[in-house]
């Protein structure tokens, strides 16, 4: 520890803390440009001067630039200093553009705000200015290079940072330029953290633009619900719509940026499209009549056919408190338990992951920064969960190797190891994995179970086989890891596979490694969704049901099931068999205009609630904004009429678990302190870590992690048997795995218009190798049919992907949904070439 | 005695006076009837000026409205096809306004000005409410001089990069030759 002087004041700070974060500890905030924790020190923008009076150092130096000392004694307000900015800042202006009135920036601007406090208020240079052209950077930031301050922030983000390399620095000197070579979309899907880490207005964001002023907006803190993640925004609010989302840093998960994926996954919250008034068959009414409706028609649908006829699904994007209540709802009601979840494989998948993730073994996105071994198994991070790559990126920079293991032509913006291999081989490689790097002795330490777990994996021929074999460069940096990280997909894999990794990072912990496990999960609250269904509670179960005709009523709360199951004609079907379907939704989803009963909820911003993210860490966001038509739109985009009323228009959607609680005690309830405090209790009890707060309002920012659902006994339990017989591959069919991608195939960031143009064209992906075989080229546009129907797409092939599989996204322009949930093998007949 | 003189004098004074003043010009000025030329610089009802080329000079830059210490200015801001940030609608709900004039002092490109136009009485409040094409005129109210995109270094019709009031050339960043 060092202990130094700053202003008087006396701190220590770990070595090798700089001297500008040693005064941030005291409060003491010295100006800066290009320093930013997450980016570290270049010492470009001088402004950072401090003076130095006793010490290894003295005189004016750059805080930035130097690691704080024992005996240092600073000043940072010494006049030599306070000239010496004011200097600085006063060059930094000579060419710096007489723009703040429409420039996004002003009003949070850093240099604003650096020329103001600095003491520059007369501009002395009557010069001429260099000017810069600007370029077309996409959709989302608009470039003013004439701004910029040079302090070099942009392209240190971008290319070390983040590891994409089309934006970066040209030209020398005073006329250095920050863009990319020719005007373009920008490739990272973190280009969006530009406007965030910009001190000046040089990128600012797009969809917002000339909406407002930072001091115009009410701005909350947020949880973004476009992956598992959880990672935490602050939303800014406007007229009534949420209008622009940003990072807010968060130590345990995002750090200081976000992805353009949650950054701009806002829109559907203020969509002209989105329903805010019930409708009974189609019809719109007033919420009490629908309320009215629902509950009679299902007291109705109860006498008739008894309280087992009634299903219900819930949803990933839902809060927990919507989860519990439907839970409660469901049991106190006798109704069939709710329906999270597609088909058994997903529920399981999940459940499996939540009971493995064991206190010791769990591990945050900021400790996967930290790692030196990262396997990833079954996981596209850069499309499932794009946080996660950049925490990657972090660790690679840091010298972790990083293996990932997926039959996906993965592609992750920095070098690392890959082993195409088919989800089936998956146990295999692991297994094989473990044989490397840990011994029976080790094993034997773990206890009997994993000794006979040990003895079990089956040696030699069948893990030669699979193909391409593991290399001795993954063995040996795997050996020489201190903190190997397995990060492993819920989506395409099979429960033995997520089991097997939990059981390889404990075998690592026995090897001394300080080894993590961190599961992804398939939607923002899965975590909850698998600690409240039961091992068979799926949506293709209350489909079976349908069909064989006990299910009588469905209630969809937040679901839209044609957004995610597999068979979308069998799906009609069953839903023109039942008597009634109830939707609860924010979105007019599809499942929303087939309703008999519709009921508007509110969204998250204006619910406010709780997450469990893929860690199990309960996260809270408090409501953002009331509600209510947007400004723009009541005013057509004109001014707001001139009216005197009571009440805001469009201001019936309350929060989904309270139009449930209505429904549980059969009338609309007044008291929303007690319901509340009600469900707290609820929730509470179903997680133990809770207990301890009183009320939702105690959680801290960085949220809770839980442990319940952790099952010690399924450690070391798999059946290798089963998970060792690889299906070889025949040459004649495919294994279809259908996929996310970055954009264009999440419910919720799909309907925001800012992001259709990064979306890529959607496509099927097929190895180069096999579609030779079967005579098809890249680009081709393909068929392929199913029992239920066909579908068209374009055939792209790769190189780097398991041979066997066929890789479809979930696409919003496709109509992917033709396939009969569950294992998915498309026979080469079925794929034809159209012309 | 002396002082019932003094009181017939101080009276007759008084009369004196008031019968001298009959025949004077009144300096009284009758309002409405006669209305004074108020000085320019008077705080009264407010206008959104045009430049000397005759565009909008309001870039709806919000300064107006975070400055106001009543609150009576909102506005939503919008681009223009040609570059140019405007208002889609500006509101002043005069009603509220103190004529304080914190506004026009804030505005950055002369576009907000008081006026000496003080007559805004109204029976019914809503009409106090003023909307854009209410405040905007077709001249340059006090300045007639200013045009701030000609200085601003955004790309409008009034100029590309470097085309502005001293400005160089756009850089060319493809070349190294100084």
């Amino acid at each position: 520890m060092s202990k130094l002087i700053i202003d008087d004041r006396e701190i220590e700070v770990s070595p090798g803390t700089k001297v500008i974060e040693a005064a941030a500890q005291l409060g003491i905030m010295i100006p800066r440009f290009c320093y930013h924790p997450a980016l570290g020190s270049v010492g470009a923008c001088r402004v950072c001067a401090v003076k130095f009076i006793q010490g290894p150092f003295k005189g004016v130096q750059m805080s930035c630039m130097i690691d704080a000392q024992d005996g240092m004694v600073v000043s940072t307000t010494d006049e030599d200093v306070a000239d010496f900015r004011r200097h600085v800042i006063e060059w930094l202006m000579l060419h710096h553009p007489h723009d703040c009135p429409v420039c996004d920036e002003g009003g949070h601007c850093l240099l604003q705000d650096m020329t103001v406090s600095g003491g520059h208020g007369i501009r002395r240079y009557l010069g001429k200015k260099r000017t810069y052209t600007d370029q077309f950077l996409g959709p989302l930031l608009q470039h003013e290079m004439n701004r910029c301050i040079h302090c070099y922030r942009c392209s240190r983000f971008y290319q070390e940072y983040s590891g994409y390399r089309d934006l970066g620095a040209m030209q020398s000197a005073n006329r250095t330029y920050f863009g990319r070579f020719t005007d373009g979309i920008l490739e990272s899907p973190f280009s969006g953290n530009l406007s965030d880490i910009c001190p000046t207005g040089v990128y600012t964001d797009k969809p917002s633009r000339y909406f407002g002023r930072r001091w115009d907006y009410q701005r909350s803190p947020s949880l973004c619900i476009n992956c598992s993640l959880g990672c935490h925004t602050v939303a800014s609010i406007k007229y009534r719509e949420v209008k622009r989302q940003e990072a807010r840093f968060s130590e345990p998960v995002n750090g200081y940026f976000i992805c353009d994926r949650g950054r701009y996954g806002f829109f559907y919250s203020s969509l002209e499209s989105r329903p805010r008034m019930a409708r009974i068959n189609g019809k719109q009414c007033t919420f009490n009549q629908a309320q009215h409706a629902m509950i009679e028609k299902l007291e109705e649908i109860k006498k008739n056919s008894g309280s087992a006829a009634i299903a219900a699904v819930g949803s990933l994007r839902s809060s927990l408190e919507t989860l519990v209540m439907l839970a409660q709802l469901c049991q106190t009601k006798r109704w069939r338990d709710p329906a999270c979840f597609i088909d058994s494989s997903q529920v399981q998948n999940v459940k499996t992951a939540i009971s493995r993730l064991e206190p010791q073994l769990r591990v945050s996105l900021r400790d996967i920064e930290r790692a030196d071994f990262i396997l990833a198994v079954g996981a596209d991070p850069i499309n499932e969960a794009p946080m996660l790559a950049l925490a990657m990126r972090q660790a690679q920079r840091n010298g972790a190797t990083i293996v990932v293991i997926d039959p996906r032509p993965v592609s992750l913006p920095f070098p690392f190891l890959y082993l195409p291999a088919a989800p089936m081989a998956l146990s295999a490689y692991l297994g094989s994995l473990i044989k490397a790097v840990v011994n029976r002795g080790t094993a034997d330490k773990m206890g009997d179970g994993a000794r006979k777990f040990y003895d079990r994996i089956p040696e030699g021929k069948k893990l030669a086989e699979a193909q391409p074999p593991l290399s001795s460069e993954m063995l040996q940096s795997l050996q020489q890891s201190r903190r190997p990280i397995i990060v492993c997909g819920t989506e395409i894999l099979s429960e033995t596979v997520l089991s097997l990794s939990a059981d390889f990072a404990l075998l690592l912990q026995a090897a001394e490694k300080q080894a993590g496990l961190f599961y992804l999960m398939p939607g923002a609250n899965a975590f909850a969704g698998g600690i409240l269904s039961g091992e068979k509670d799926s949506f293709l179960q209350i489909i079976e049901q349908i069909e064989d005709g006990s299910i009588r009523a469905l209630i969809s709360v937040e679901a839209d099931p044609f957004w995610w199951f597999d068979d979308r004609p069998r799906l009609e079907r069953a839903l023109d068999k039942i008597d009634l379907l109830v939707v609860l939704d924010y979105l007019d989803s599809q499942a929303a205009q087939r309703a008999n009963i519709f009921i508007p909820t509110a969204t998250f911003y204006e619910s406010g609630g709780m997450l469990i993210n893929q860690e199990g860490r309960v996260q809270v966001a408090p409501r953002a904004l009331l509600g209510g038509i947007p400004i723009s739109q009541a005013g057509g985009g004109d001014h707001p009429p001139r009216l005197y009323d009571v009440g805001i228009a469009g201001f019936d959607p309350k929060a989904a678990w309270l139009t449930l609680a209505d429904l549980a005690n059969g009338a609309a309830q007044e008291d929303e302190k007690a319901l509340q405090q009600h469900l707290w209790k609820q929730i509470s009890d179903l997680i133990p870590q809770l207990a301890t707060f009183s009320s939702i309002d105690e959680i801290p920012q960085e949220g809770i992690v839980c442990s319940c659902g952790v099952n010690i006994d399924s450690r070391f339990s798999i059946n290798w048997s089963a998970a060792s017989n690889i299906r070889h591959d025949s040459g004649d069919d495919f294994d279809l795995i259908e996929v996310d991608w970055t954009f264009g195939t999440e419910e919720l960031s799909s309907l925001s218009p800012c992001l259709w143009k990064l979306e890529r064209k959607p496509c099927l992906v097929m190895h180069s190798g096999r579609a030779e075989i079967i005579g098809l080229t890249d680009v081709d546009l393909v068929e392929i049919s199913t029992e239920t129907g066909s579908l068209e797409a374009e055939l792209r092939t790769a190189d780097n992907m398991a041979p066997g599989i066929l890789v479809l996204p979930r696409h919003r322009k496709l109509a992917w949904q033709i396939f009969t949930p569950g294992k998915i093998r498309i026979r080469k007949d079925q794929i034809r070439k159209k012309q | 005695m002396a002082e019932a003189l003094e009181a017939i004098k101080a009276l007759a004074t008084g009369f004196a006076t008031t019968f001298k003043h009959l025949f004077r010009k009144p300096i009284t000025e009758e309002y409405p009837e006669f209305k004074r030329t108020l000085p320019e610089r008077t705080r009264a009802r407010i206008i959104l000026t045009r430049d000397p080329d005759g565009g909008e000079r309001c870039v709806a830059c919000y300064l107006c409205s975070a400055v106001c210490p009543v609150s009576c200015i909102s506005m939503q801001s919008a681009e223009k096809e040609d570059g140019r940030r405007y208002a889609t609608w500006f509101r002043i709900n005069f009603a509220r306004c103190i004529y304080c004039g914190l506004c026009e002092e804030a505005c950055p490109t002369s576009a907000i000005q008081l006026t000496a136009m003080f007559e805004t009485c109204e029976r019914d409040i809503l009409t106090l409410v003023y909307e854009k094409e209410d405040l905007l005129v077709d001249h340059g109210g006090k300045d007639k001089e200013y045009n701030f995109y000609k200085y601003a270094g955004v790309v409008t019709q009034e100029g590309g990069k470097g085309e502005h009031i001293k400005e160089d050339k756009p850089v060319n960043v493809k070349s190294n030759l100084p």
